[in-house]
C-alpha cells in the first residue's frame, strides 16, 4: 500500500463514481436508505462519546485553570470555540468512521467474494452508481448531521459537568461570543469532506476483497484503518489551511 | 409484561456477558504457561507494527488537539510560561490514551471479533477441542499478551511524538519557543505523570483485546454474526475505555494528590 495508491485510489474512485452516476442516475431510494443506515445506527456511538469527550475536557480545563486562573468558567466562550471548531467535527467523524466505515467495507467485501458485484454488471447494474454513490451521498449529508449532533451533546455535557461537579457558572460553555461564520464553515468543510472520505474509504478496500472469509476480515480492517487515517488527515489539512490564512 | 420480558432479557444478557468474561479471563490466565509461541509472534506484528502508522497520526491529532486546547490560556491570558505542562498533561493523562485506545479498539477489536467468530461459526474451535488441543492457550492468549505489549509499546511512541508535534505547533501557531516549551515542560511534569498515561493504556488494551476476544467466541448462527460480532467489539470497546477513562482518572489523581 504506497502513500501514491492510498491517496489516489478514494480520489479515482470517487471520479468513476461521480461519471456513472452522471450516466445511470443515482438512486435516490437506495440513497436514503443508506442515510438511515449510517445516519441512525451511528447517533447513539457518537452521541455518548462526545457526551463523555465533552466532559473529559472540562475536567482538563477545570485542573489548568484551578493551577493558573481560578476560575474556569472565565474560558467557557474560547472552549466553546474551540469545540465547534475543531474538536466537534473531529472526534464526530472519528468515531463514524469506525463503525461506518467497518461496516460498508465488510458489507461490499462479502459481496465482492460473493461474487454479486459481478452480478449486478452481468445484470447491467452498475457498481459505482449503484453501490458507491449512495454511500457517499449518505456519508456526505449523515456525518455534518452526526457532527452537529455531537457537538450539541458535548456542549451540554460540558456545562452540566461544570456546573454539578464543579460548582462554576455551566452556562458560560454555550456563550457565542468568540463564534464566527468562518468557525461554522471550517466545520462544516471538515465534516462533509470526511463524510465524503469515509465511504470512498471503505469501498476501495470491500471492492478490492478476493478470496474466501479471511478477505472479509482484512479488508473490514482495512477499509477502518483507512477511513480512520484520512479523517484525522483532513481535519488536519483544513485546520492549518485556516490557521495560515488566519481566518 | 412485554417490558418486562425485555427487561428480564437484557439483565440475562448482561449477567451472560460478565460471566463470559469471566471465564476468559481466567482460562486465559490459566493458558498463559502454555501460549503459543508463533501465534504470539504473528500477532505482535500485526497489532504493534502494522498500527505504526495510524498510531502516528493518532499522536499527531491528540497533540494538535491539546496546543489548540492549552493555546487558549496564551491568547488570552498571555500565560505562556505554562504552555509545556498543559500540554504534556494533556496528552499524557487524557487526549493521548483516549485517542489510542478508540482506535486501537476499532483496528484491533474489530478484527480479533471477526476472526474469533468467523473460528467459532465455522465449528473450527470445536475441531480443536476435539483434538485435545486448548483454544485459549492457541488462540485467545497470544492475542491478549500481544496487544497488551504493542499498547505499551505504542503508548511510548505515541506520547513522545505527540509531544514533538506539539512542540512544532505551539511554535507555529502561537510563536511560542522550543526552549519555553521543553523547560516548562521538565519543570513542571514528574516521572509520575508518564507513569499515569502509561498505566492508562495499558488497561485499556487489556480491556480490549479481553472484551473482543469475548465477543468473538460468543458468537453463535452464520455469516451475519460474524459481522455483529465486529461492530458489537467496536461499540463495547469504546464504551469500556470511555467509563475506565472516568475511573482511572479519579483514582489515579486521588492516589497521587
Amino acid at each position: 500500500m504506497s502513500v501514491l495508491g492510498f491517496f489516489g485510489a478514494p480520489v479515482v474512485l470517487l471520479a468513476r463514481t461521480v461519471r456513472a452516476s452522471a450516466r445511470d442516475g443515482v438512486p435516490w431510494r437506495e440513497s436514503l436508505a443508506q442515510v438511515h443506515e449510517l445516519g441512525g445506527r451511528s447517533v447513539w456511538l457518537v452521541m455518548s462519546g462526545m457526551a463523555f469527550f465533552g466532559a473529559v475536557l472540562v475536567t482538563i480545563a477545570n485542573s489548568q485553570a484551578r493551577r493558573f486562573v481560578g476560575n474556569v468558567a472565565v474560558l467557557g466562550p474560547a472552549y466553546f470555540e474551540l469545540l465547534i471548531r475543531e474538536l466537534g467535527p473531529a472526534v464526530s467523524a472519528l468515531l463514524t468512521a469506525s463503525r461506518a466505515g467497518a461496516a460498508h467495507a465488510a458489507e461490499l467485501s462479502t459481496m465482492s467474494v460473493n461474487e454479486q458485484v459481478e452480478a449486478l454488471e452481468m445484470s447491467a447494474g452498475d457498481p459505482y452508481a449503484d453501490l458507491v454513490a449512495p454511500r457517499v451521498i449518505a456519508g456526505a449529508v449523515g456525518v455534518p448531521l452526526l457532527c452537529t449532533l455531537g457537538t450539541v451533546a458535548a456542549t451540554l455535557s460540558a456545562a452540566a459537568v461544570a456546573q454539578f461537579a464543579f460548582g462554576v457558572d455551566g452556562r458560560a460553555f454555550m456563550d457565542p461570543r468568540y463564534v464566527d461564520g468562518w468557525d461554522v464553515l471550517g466545520a462544516f468543510l471538515k465534516a462533509a469532506a470526511c463524510g465524503i472520505y469515509i465511504p470512498l474509504a471503505a469501498a476501495v478496500a470491500g471492492l478490492k476483497a478476493r478470496g474466501g472469509a479471511e478477505a472479509v476480515g482484512e479488508a473490514t480492517t482495512d477499509g477502518v484503518v483507512a477511513a480512520s487515517l484520512g479523517c484525522l488527515l483532513i481535519d488536519l489539512a483544513v485546520s492549518l489551511a485556516f490557521q495560515l490564512l488566519r481566518l | 409484561m412485554t417490558l418486562l420480558t425485555a427487561l428480564g432479557r437484557k439483565g440475562l444478557g448482561a449477567v451472560r456477558g460478565t460471566g463470559a468474561l469471566a471465564l476468559v479471563v481466567g482460562r486465559t490466565f490459566l493458558a498463559l504457561p502454555k501460549l503459543e509461541r508463533r501465534e504470539l509472534g504473528r500477532a505482535l506484528v500485526q497489532f504493534g507494527y502494522g498500527s505504526l502508522p495510524l498510531a502516528l497520526a493518532t499522536a499527531a491529532l491528540a497533540g494538535i488537539i491539546v496546543v489548540l486546547q492549552s493555546g487558549i490560556y496564551v491568547q488570552r491570558l498571555g500565560a505562556r510560561a505554562f504552555l509545556g505542562w498543559a500540554a504534556g498533561y494533556g496528552v499524557l493523562w487524557e487526549f493521548g490514551p483516549l485517542l489510542l485506545g478508540l482506535i486501537m479498539s476499532a483496528r484491533i477489536g474489530a478484527r480479533n471479533a471477526a476472526e474469533l467468530a468467523l473460528m467459532q461459526v465455522g465449528g473450527q474451535i470445536e475441531g480443536l477441542r476435539g483434538i485435545g488441543l486448548d483454544p485459549f492457550a492457541i488462540l485467545v492468549a497470544p492475542r491478549v499478551v500481544a496487544m497488551e505489549v504493542s499498547m505499551l509499546a505504542l503508548s511510548t511512541f505515541t506520547f513522545l511524538v505527540a509531544i514533538l508535534f506539539e512542540s512544532v505547533a505551539a511554535l507555529l501557531t502561537l510563536g511560542l519557543p522550543l526552549r519555553v516549551f521543553f523547560g516548562t515542560f521538565s519543570q513542571l511534569l514528574g516521572p509520575w505523570d508518564v507513569l499515569g498515561g502509561v498505566v492508562k493504556t495499558g488497561t485499556f488494551g487489556l480491556a480490549i483485546s479481553l472484551l473482543s476476544t469475548t465477543v468473538g467466541l460468543s458468537a453463535r448462527g452464520g455469516a451475519q454474526a460474524v459481522g455483529q460480532a465486529a461492530a458489537s467489539a467496536v461499540v463495547q470497546g469504546c464504551a469500556a475505555i470511555f467509563i475506565l477513562d472516568f475511573v482511572l482518572t479519579a483514582v489515579l489523581a486521588g492516589w497521587m494528590g
